[in-house]
Protein backbone atom coordinates (compact mmCIF):
# COMPACT_ATOMS: atom_id res chain seq x y z
CA UNK A 1 0.00 0.00 0.00
CA UNK A 2 2.69 2.46 0.97
CA UNK A 3 4.74 2.23 -2.18
CA UNK A 4 2.53 3.10 -5.11
CA UNK A 5 5.46 3.59 -7.44
CA UNK A 6 6.12 -0.15 -7.48
CA UNK A 7 2.98 -0.65 -9.53
CA UNK A 8 3.50 -0.38 -13.25
CA UNK A 9 -0.15 -0.75 -14.24
CA UNK A 10 -1.16 2.75 -13.15
CA UNK A 11 -2.54 5.09 -15.76
CA UNK A 12 -0.59 8.32 -16.16
CA UNK A 13 -3.72 10.10 -14.91
CA UNK A 14 -3.58 8.24 -11.58
CA UNK A 15 -3.29 10.70 -8.68
CA UNK A 16 -1.01 9.53 -5.88
CA UNK A 17 -3.31 10.57 -3.02
CA UNK A 18 -5.77 7.82 -3.95
CA UNK A 19 -5.32 4.23 -2.83
CA UNK A 20 -5.82 2.93 -6.35
CA UNK A 21 -7.40 3.81 -9.70
CA UNK A 22 -10.70 2.25 -8.65
CA UNK A 23 -10.97 4.52 -5.60
CA UNK A 24 -10.10 7.54 -7.75
CA UNK A 25 -12.85 6.58 -10.22
CA UNK A 26 -15.50 5.99 -7.53
CA UNK A 27 -14.60 9.24 -5.76
CA UNK A 28 -14.97 11.28 -8.94
CA UNK A 29 -18.30 9.62 -9.67
CA UNK A 30 -19.67 10.27 -6.18
CA UNK A 31 -18.55 13.89 -6.45
CA UNK A 32 -20.47 14.21 -9.70
CA UNK A 33 -23.60 12.71 -8.12
CA UNK A 34 -23.41 15.25 -5.29
CA UNK A 35 -23.13 18.00 -7.92
CA UNK A 36 -26.15 16.54 -9.74
CA UNK A 37 -28.17 16.77 -6.50
CA UNK A 38 -27.43 20.51 -6.39
CA UNK A 39 -28.50 20.70 -10.05
CA UNK A 40 -31.79 18.95 -9.25
CA UNK A 41 -32.42 21.47 -6.48
CA UNK A 42 -31.54 24.45 -8.71
CA UNK A 43 -33.99 23.31 -11.38
CA UNK A 44 -36.27 22.26 -8.49
CA UNK A 45 -36.86 25.90 -7.56
CA UNK A 46 -38.15 26.56 -11.08
CA UNK A 47 -40.23 23.38 -11.12
CA UNK A 48 -41.75 24.49 -7.79
CA UNK A 49 -42.61 27.87 -9.33
CA UNK A 50 -44.20 26.05 -12.28
CA UNK A 51 -46.34 23.92 -9.93
CA UNK A 52 -47.46 26.97 -7.92
CA UNK A 53 -48.52 28.93 -11.01
CA UNK A 54 -50.13 25.96 -12.75
CA UNK A 55 -52.32 25.38 -9.68
CA UNK A 56 -53.17 29.09 -9.51
CA UNK A 57 -53.95 29.50 -13.24
CA UNK A 58 -54.78 26.08 -14.79
CA UNK A 59 -56.56 27.65 -17.78
CA UNK A 60 -53.52 29.79 -18.59
CA UNK A 61 -51.36 26.73 -19.19
CA UNK A 62 -53.83 24.98 -21.51
CA UNK A 63 -54.31 28.18 -23.54
CA UNK A 64 -50.70 29.36 -23.74
CA UNK A 65 -49.30 25.89 -24.48
CA UNK A 66 -50.96 26.00 -27.92
CA UNK A 67 -48.29 28.54 -28.96
CA UNK A 68 -45.60 25.86 -28.51
CA UNK A 69 -44.90 23.49 -31.40
CA UNK A 70 -45.38 19.89 -30.20
CA UNK A 71 -43.61 18.48 -33.26
CA UNK A 72 -40.34 20.37 -32.65
CA UNK A 73 -40.51 19.69 -28.93
CA UNK A 74 -40.94 16.00 -29.73
CA UNK A 75 -38.09 16.01 -32.25
CA UNK A 76 -35.83 17.62 -29.64
CA UNK A 77 -36.85 14.95 -27.10
CA UNK A 78 -35.79 12.23 -29.54
CA UNK A 79 -32.56 14.11 -30.37
CA UNK A 80 -31.60 14.22 -26.67
CA UNK A 81 -32.47 10.53 -26.16
CA UNK A 82 -30.20 9.73 -29.10
CA UNK A 83 -27.39 11.80 -27.59
CA UNK A 84 -27.78 10.00 -24.24
CA UNK A 85 -27.45 6.71 -26.12
CA UNK A 86 -24.24 7.81 -27.87
CA UNK A 87 -22.69 8.99 -24.57
CA UNK A 88 -23.42 5.57 -23.05
CA UNK A 89 -21.90 4.00 -26.19
CA UNK A 90 -18.77 6.17 -25.79
CA UNK A 91 -18.32 4.88 -22.22
CA UNK A 92 -18.84 1.29 -23.37
CA UNK A 93 -16.28 1.85 -26.15
CA UNK A 94 -13.74 3.10 -23.60
CA UNK A 95 -14.37 0.08 -21.36
CA UNK A 96 -13.74 -2.22 -24.32
CA UNK A 97 -10.65 -0.24 -25.45
CA UNK A 98 -12.29 0.63 -28.79
CA UNK A 99 -10.59 4.00 -28.96
CA UNK A 100 -11.86 5.02 -32.39
CA UNK A 101 -15.46 4.41 -31.32
CA UNK A 102 -15.02 6.71 -28.30
CA UNK A 103 -14.31 9.65 -30.61
CA UNK A 104 -17.07 8.68 -33.09
CA UNK A 105 -19.71 8.45 -30.35
CA UNK A 106 -18.60 11.70 -28.71
CA UNK A 107 -18.71 13.38 -32.12
CA UNK A 108 -22.27 12.21 -32.74
CA UNK A 109 -23.26 13.39 -29.24
CA UNK A 110 -21.82 16.83 -29.98
CA UNK A 111 -23.66 17.00 -33.31
CA UNK A 112 -27.00 15.98 -31.72
CA UNK A 113 -26.56 18.62 -29.00
CA UNK A 114 -25.99 21.21 -31.76
CA UNK A 115 -29.18 20.06 -33.53
CA UNK A 116 -31.08 20.52 -30.25
CA UNK A 117 -29.78 24.08 -29.84
CA UNK A 118 -30.50 24.99 -33.49
CA UNK A 119 -34.12 23.85 -33.11
CA UNK A 120 -34.33 25.76 -29.81
CA UNK A 121 -32.97 28.87 -31.57
CA UNK A 122 -35.68 28.73 -34.24
CA UNK A 123 -38.39 28.14 -31.61
CA UNK A 124 -37.29 31.15 -29.56
CA UNK A 125 -36.74 33.56 -32.47
CA UNK A 126 -40.15 32.63 -33.90
CA UNK A 127 -41.71 33.64 -30.58
CA UNK A 128 -39.69 36.86 -30.41
CA UNK A 129 -41.06 37.81 -33.86
CA UNK A 130 -44.59 37.36 -32.51
CA UNK A 131 -43.78 39.61 -29.53
CA UNK A 132 -43.74 36.72 -27.07
CA UNK A 133 -41.17 37.94 -24.56
CA UNK A 134 -40.94 37.07 -20.86
CA UNK A 135 -42.43 39.16 -18.07
CA UNK A 136 -43.17 42.84 -18.64
CA UNK A 137 -41.76 42.73 -22.18
CA UNK A 138 -44.58 40.42 -23.28
CA UNK A 139 -46.31 41.95 -26.31
CA UNK A 140 -48.56 39.36 -27.96
CA UNK A 141 -52.37 39.55 -28.27
CA UNK A 142 -53.04 35.97 -29.38
CA UNK A 143 -53.79 34.47 -25.97
CA UNK A 144 -56.94 35.55 -24.16
CA UNK A 145 -55.52 35.34 -20.67
CA UNK A 146 -54.27 38.32 -18.68
CA UNK A 147 -51.44 36.26 -17.15
CA UNK A 148 -50.11 34.92 -20.47
CA UNK A 149 -46.71 36.52 -19.76
CA UNK A 150 -46.32 34.35 -16.63
CA UNK A 151 -46.43 31.15 -18.69
CA UNK A 152 -43.73 32.43 -21.04
CA UNK A 153 -41.57 33.74 -18.20
CA UNK A 154 -41.51 30.18 -16.85
CA UNK A 155 -40.98 28.79 -20.35
CA UNK A 156 -37.97 31.04 -21.07
CA UNK A 157 -36.43 30.55 -17.61
CA UNK A 158 -36.73 26.78 -17.61
CA UNK A 159 -35.85 26.04 -21.25
CA UNK A 160 -33.21 28.78 -21.03
CA UNK A 161 -31.46 27.32 -17.98
CA UNK A 162 -31.72 23.91 -19.65
CA UNK A 163 -30.27 25.36 -22.88
CA UNK A 164 -27.31 26.81 -20.95
CA UNK A 165 -26.69 23.32 -19.61
CA UNK A 166 -26.75 21.91 -23.15
CA UNK A 167 -24.20 24.56 -24.25
CA UNK A 168 -21.93 23.70 -21.28
CA UNK A 169 -22.38 20.03 -22.19
CA UNK A 170 -21.25 20.82 -25.76
CA UNK A 171 -18.12 22.46 -24.37
CA UNK A 172 -17.42 19.38 -22.24
CA UNK A 173 -18.06 17.03 -25.18
CA UNK A 174 -15.61 19.03 -27.33
CA UNK A 175 -13.00 18.75 -24.58
CA UNK A 176 -13.60 14.98 -24.29
CA UNK A 177 -13.43 14.59 -28.06
CA UNK A 178 -10.10 16.45 -28.16
CA UNK A 179 -8.71 14.29 -25.34
CA UNK A 180 -9.97 11.07 -26.92
CA UNK A 181 -8.19 12.04 -30.16
CA UNK A 182 -5.03 12.50 -28.08
CA UNK A 183 -5.48 8.92 -26.90
CA UNK A 184 -6.06 9.81 -23.24
CA UNK A 185 -8.84 7.29 -22.66
CA UNK A 186 -8.87 3.50 -22.46
CA UNK A 187 -10.36 0.79 -20.26
CA UNK A 188 -8.00 1.77 -17.43
CA UNK A 189 -8.96 5.46 -17.42
CA UNK A 190 -12.17 7.00 -18.72
CA UNK A 191 -13.37 8.89 -15.62
CA UNK A 192 -14.02 12.22 -17.47
CA UNK A 193 -16.30 10.48 -20.00
CA UNK A 194 -18.14 8.64 -17.22
CA UNK A 195 -18.89 11.72 -15.12
CA UNK A 196 -19.60 14.02 -18.08
CA UNK A 197 -22.00 11.27 -19.20
CA UNK A 198 -23.78 11.46 -15.84
CA UNK A 199 -24.15 15.24 -16.28
CA UNK A 200 -25.43 14.79 -19.85
CA UNK A 201 -28.02 12.18 -18.81
CA UNK A 202 -29.33 14.55 -16.11
CA UNK A 203 -29.74 17.28 -18.75
CA UNK A 204 -31.70 14.70 -20.78
CA UNK A 205 -33.88 13.83 -17.76
CA UNK A 206 -34.69 17.53 -17.13
CA UNK A 207 -35.87 17.82 -20.75
CA UNK A 208 -37.93 14.61 -20.38
CA UNK A 209 -39.96 16.55 -17.78
CA UNK A 210 -39.94 19.96 -19.52
CA UNK A 211 -41.40 18.48 -22.73
CA UNK A 212 -44.75 17.26 -21.32
CA UNK A 213 -44.99 20.16 -18.83
CA UNK A 214 -44.83 22.83 -21.56
CA UNK A 215 -45.64 21.26 -24.93
CA UNK A 216 -48.14 18.53 -24.05
CA UNK A 217 -51.05 20.31 -22.41
CA UNK A 218 -54.11 19.40 -24.49
CA UNK B 1 -10.62 -1.33 -14.18
CA UNK B 2 -12.13 -4.75 -14.48
CA UNK B 3 -14.85 -4.43 -11.84
CA UNK B 4 -17.01 -1.99 -13.76
CA UNK B 5 -20.25 -3.01 -15.35
CA UNK B 6 -20.06 -2.93 -19.14
CA UNK B 7 -23.43 -2.48 -20.80
CA UNK B 8 -24.08 -4.51 -23.91
CA UNK B 9 -25.25 -2.89 -27.14
CA UNK B 10 -28.48 -4.85 -26.70
CA UNK B 11 -29.20 -3.22 -23.33
CA UNK B 12 -28.31 0.30 -24.47
CA UNK B 13 -30.28 0.08 -27.73
CA UNK B 14 -33.20 -1.56 -25.90
CA UNK B 15 -33.38 1.29 -23.37
CA UNK B 16 -33.15 3.90 -26.15
CA UNK B 17 -35.93 2.12 -28.08
CA UNK B 18 -38.12 2.05 -24.94
CA UNK B 19 -37.52 5.80 -24.45
CA UNK B 20 -38.48 6.43 -28.07
CA UNK B 21 -41.69 4.40 -27.76
CA UNK B 22 -42.62 6.17 -24.50
CA UNK B 23 -42.01 9.58 -26.15
CA UNK B 24 -44.37 8.68 -29.02
CA UNK B 25 -46.86 7.29 -26.47
CA UNK B 26 -46.90 10.48 -24.37
CA UNK B 27 -47.47 12.61 -27.49
CA UNK B 28 -50.20 10.25 -28.71
CA UNK B 29 -51.99 10.16 -25.35
CA UNK B 30 -52.06 13.97 -25.39
CA UNK B 31 -54.42 13.89 -28.40
CA UNK B 32 -56.97 11.69 -26.58
CA UNK B 33 -57.80 14.68 -24.32
CA UNK B 34 -58.18 12.81 -21.06
CA UNK B 35 -60.02 14.77 -18.36
CA UNK B 36 -57.87 16.67 -15.83
CA UNK B 37 -56.11 15.51 -13.66
CA UNK B 38 -55.70 12.19 -15.52
CA UNK B 39 -53.91 13.84 -18.45
CA UNK B 40 -51.31 15.33 -16.07
CA UNK B 41 -50.95 12.10 -14.09
CA UNK B 42 -50.44 10.08 -17.30
CA UNK B 43 -47.91 12.54 -18.77
CA UNK B 44 -45.93 12.73 -15.50
CA UNK B 45 -46.16 8.95 -15.02
CA UNK B 46 -44.61 8.34 -18.45
CA UNK B 47 -41.94 11.00 -17.76
CA UNK B 48 -41.05 9.33 -14.44
CA UNK B 49 -40.71 5.93 -16.14
CA UNK B 50 -38.47 7.50 -18.83
CA UNK B 51 -36.33 9.30 -16.22
CA UNK B 52 -36.09 6.03 -14.27
CA UNK B 53 -34.85 4.15 -17.33
CA UNK B 54 -32.19 6.81 -17.97
CA UNK B 55 -31.07 6.85 -14.31
CA UNK B 56 -30.98 3.05 -13.94
CA UNK B 57 -29.42 1.97 -17.22
CA UNK B 58 -27.71 5.00 -18.81
CA UNK B 59 -26.46 6.45 -15.52
CA UNK B 60 -25.79 2.88 -14.38
CA UNK B 61 -27.45 3.18 -10.96
CA UNK B 62 -28.81 -0.36 -11.39
CA UNK B 63 -25.26 -1.78 -11.17
CA UNK B 64 -23.63 1.02 -9.19
CA UNK B 65 -22.80 1.63 -5.54
CA UNK B 66 -26.07 2.07 -3.61
CA UNK B 67 -24.70 5.27 -2.10
CA UNK B 68 -25.09 7.14 -5.39
CA UNK B 69 -28.76 6.09 -5.58
CA UNK B 70 -29.23 7.31 -2.01
CA UNK B 71 -27.82 10.72 -3.03
CA UNK B 72 -30.33 10.94 -5.88
CA UNK B 73 -33.27 9.89 -3.69
CA UNK B 74 -32.20 12.40 -1.02
CA UNK B 75 -32.12 15.17 -3.64
CA UNK B 76 -35.61 14.25 -4.83
CA UNK B 77 -36.86 14.09 -1.22
CA UNK B 78 -35.67 17.64 -0.58
CA UNK B 79 -37.33 18.76 -3.82
CA UNK B 80 -40.55 17.20 -2.51
CA UNK B 81 -40.10 19.09 0.75
CA UNK B 82 -39.62 22.36 -1.16
CA UNK B 83 -42.78 21.84 -3.23
CA UNK B 84 -44.99 20.62 -0.38
CA UNK B 85 -44.05 23.38 2.06
CA UNK B 86 -44.51 25.99 -0.68
CA UNK B 87 -47.94 24.63 -1.58
CA UNK B 88 -49.00 24.77 2.09
CA UNK B 89 -48.76 28.53 1.60
CA UNK B 90 -49.85 29.13 -2.00
CA UNK B 91 -52.80 26.70 -2.09
CA UNK B 92 -54.46 28.21 0.97
CA UNK B 93 -54.39 31.92 0.21
CA UNK B 94 -57.70 33.76 0.20
CA UNK B 95 -56.51 35.55 -2.94
CA UNK B 96 -53.41 35.31 -5.06
CA UNK B 97 -50.87 37.76 -3.67
CA UNK B 98 -48.73 39.16 -5.21
CA UNK B 99 -50.85 39.69 -8.28
CA UNK B 100 -48.59 38.18 -10.93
Amino acid sequence: MADHSSSTTHSRFFQHHFVDAEQQFQTAKMGMWIFLVTEILMFGGLFAAYIVFRLWYPDLFTQASTELNTLWGGVNTIVLIGSSLTVAMAIKSAQLNQKKNIAINLGITLALAAVFMIIKYFEWTHKFELGIFPGQFYDFGGIAHEKANVFFSLYYLMTGLHGIHVLIGMGLMSWLLWRSLKNHFDSEYYTPIEITGLYWHLVDIIWIFLFPLFYLIE
Amino acid sequence: MSGHHISTDKTLLGVAAALLVLTILTVGVNYIHMPTPWNIITAMGIAVVKAGLVALFFMNLYWDERFNSILLVAGLAFFGLLVSLTLLDTLFRAEVIPAF
